[in-house]
């Protein structure tokens, strides 16, 4: 019963973040033509956010009961702190342009841990350097969900003993990710921008569809392939030592005295 | 950093603002809100960031992207400017004032956006805002505790690490540079969560036993989702039906918050009293937001949005709205009294 519980939790929470993500693009065809033109688009995207930070504090209570142990609670926290100093180094170090480390280690983390620990790891780190940077915007919600998804789906990844294949798997799904992050993230600030919903609702779905693939092309591609390469660079770089450091550490904190 | 309302009042303060810059599509109102924000941070402030952002480089930026994209790809509207031949892809046409209105407005919206949430940053400090951690999300809230804590100590912790290496030789050149310090930075990181983690449970961390979620509370957050989602989805075309299924959705999280809550209690060290002048700023802040969502006898709500299209016009504006928007850059006056 719990069990069945738990996943149509996260069943429900995909299709709602898949919902709101896709929301700019399905909207013009879901809302009568008139009304778009006044504030009832602006109304919904407001609608969107709460909807988003309402899934997000649902996700985090079922998830924090992974966190009961203190071994776990402390090596979350430091592994957050860690990579939230890793958000500052983005900034310290110049790197190529939209290049961010902090991926790396959430998939590692997610990746040894399991799911649930990866997304509170995503989660939080974004919620933390956030809070560090100033940082705190509409925009959270949506970071913290991207992130969170990052690092639970890296939970789900199996088990691989090979070296060399685990390597490859993780660096793909690093790049993989690099990009996907991207195309989530424009989905939340594009139709403010490209006044799509004017577009969409005048010429329908496919021309929303290639507009949003102008903005794409135009302001994020770049970006994005740069994060995506840097990602897998890095993976390839550190992903097996990382990986080999965490493992080590996972059979210390599963650690338990037995009760007599 | 001086304490000047309590950080719940901030927040109403925020959610007024932010929903009402949501909410309105009127340019002239919403450089009144931004005003506002910008004059709060001022005067109410404290800048403790760690990463300094130009707030008026990127609005620049987003005004730029903004306009251009809308400009360029926007060919609706009947004052033409300019004309680029036809057989240009997707850019060719006419190119309007009232797509360059249109995409200013929309990126004055998120720079307002963007200004409102910098102003709450900066006088709502980290603690307070993670003192205001619903009770039932007790573990998560130490996590960001714990992580917010220790981000001090890390960055030592890398500074020391970058030393060690460069003394060796180490220069960050390429993407395998990063091994050496990253990896020790982890390790160093878990090993002192290990003796963080043994301190806690000295410390009491986990005695009282700790108690997951009950059916029951698993049975209220998956009927909250589903009647969100529903409700959202249906409010595209039967609105009143859909308010209701959101309004029941919320009520069924809310109350699955305040059951686990009560597992969990929380002793406060500094205690923050709310002030008589808490109770102005809410009410100061919550009073825009009513006369923009509720009908009142002499405003006009169609002056809340705007559109250029089809032939641009100077946007309505009404003096009490404004007036009455004015009104949330109300802390920089009432922190002082």
């Amino acid at each position: 019963m719990q069990k069945v519980l738990t996943s149509s939790i996260f069943a429900v929470s995909i299709l709602i973040g898949i919902a709101v993500f896709l929301f700019p693009i399905i909207v013009p065809a879901a809302l009568p033509a008139a009304d778009t033109l006044g504030g009832e688009f602006q109304q919904t995207q407001a609608l969107t956010m709460v909807l988003l930070t309402l899934t997000i504090a649902v996700l985090l209570l079922e998830v924090q009961g992974q966190a009961t142990s203190a071994k776990m609670v402390a090596a979350l926290g430091m592994l957050i702190a860690a990579t939230s100093i890793l958000r500052f180094l983005e900034v310290a170090i110049p790197g190529p342009g939209g290049f961010s480390p902090i991926f790396v280690p959430i998939i590692i983390a997610g990746y040894v841990f399991g799911a649930r620990f990866g997304f509170m790891m995503g989660a939080l780190t974004m919620f933390v350097s956030a809070l560090l940077t100033g940082g705190v915007g509409p925009w959270l919600p949506y970071q913290m969900f991207a992130a969170g998804w990052v690092g639970l789906t890296a939970g789900l990844l199996p088990q691989v003993n090979n070296q060399t294949l685990l390597l490859i798997m993780l660096a793909t799904f690093a790049f993989i990710w690099g990009i996907l992050y991207g195309l989530i993230m424009n989905l939340y600030y594009w139709p403010f921008l490209s006044g799509s919903l004017e577009l969409g609702v005048a010429q329908g779905i496919g021309a929303t569809i290639e507009n949003y693939g102008v903005f794409y092309l135009t302001t994020s591609f770049v970006w994005d392939m740069t994060r995506a390469t840097g990602n897998l660079v890095l993976m390839l770089a550190l992903g097996l030592p990382a990986v080999r450091a965490l493992e080590r550490f996972r059979d210390r904190f599963q650690f338990q005295v037995a009760a007599p | 950093m001086k304490r000047t309302f309590n950080a719940r009042s901030w927040t109403v303060w925020l959610l007024s603002t932010a929903v009402l810059t949501l909410i309105i599509r009127n340019p002239l109102y919403l450089i009144i809100i931004l005003l506002a924000a910008r004059i709060v941070q001022k005067s109410c402030g404290e800048d403790e960031r760690m990463i300094k952002i130009s707030f008026w480089r990127l609005s620049a930026v987003i005004l730029l992207f903004s306009v251009l994209f809308n400009l360029l790809l926007v060919h609706v509207g009947q004052t033409v400017l300019f004309r680029l031949p036809q057989n240009m892809w997707l850019v060719g046409g006419s190119l309007t004032l009232e797509a360059l209105i249109y995409g200013a407005t929309s990126a004055l919206i998120l720079i307002t956006l963007l200004a409102v949430f910098m102003a709450y940053n900066s006088v709502v400090s980290t603690s307070d805002l993670i003192a205001l951690a619903p009770r039932a999300l007790a573990n998560v809230g130490i996590v960001v505790l714990i992580a917010v804590s220790y981000v001090p100590e890390t960055l030592n912790h890398l500074q020391r690490v970058r030393e060690a290496q460069s003394l060796r030789g180490h220069k960050v050149r390429g993407m395998r540079d990063w091994q050496p310090i990253i990896i020790p930075l982890l390790v160093g990181g878990l090993e002192r969560s290990m003796n963080l983690a043994e301190t806690m449970v000295a410390r009491g961390y986990g005695a009282t036993s700790s108690v997951g979620l009950s059916t029951a509370i698993r049975l209220l957050l998956l009927a909250g989702l589903v009647f969100v989602l529903g409700g959202w989805l249906v409010s595209f075309q039967y609105p009143l039906l859909g308010w209701v299924l959101l309004l029941a959705g919320g009520a069924c999280l809310l109350i699955a918050y305040l059951r686990q809550g009560r597992h969990s209690s929380r002793t406060r060290y500094a205690q923050v009293h709310w002030q008589a002048q808490d109770w102005l700023l809410v009410i100061l802040s919550l009073l825009p937001l009513a006369l923009a969502l509720l009908p009142f006898p002499g405003l006009n709500g169609s002056s809340l949005s705007y559109t250029p299209y089809p032939l641009a016009a100077l946007p309505e504006f009404e003096p009490l709205m404004g007036i009455v928007l004015a009104l949330l850059a109300a802390p920089a006056v009432i922190a002082d009294l």
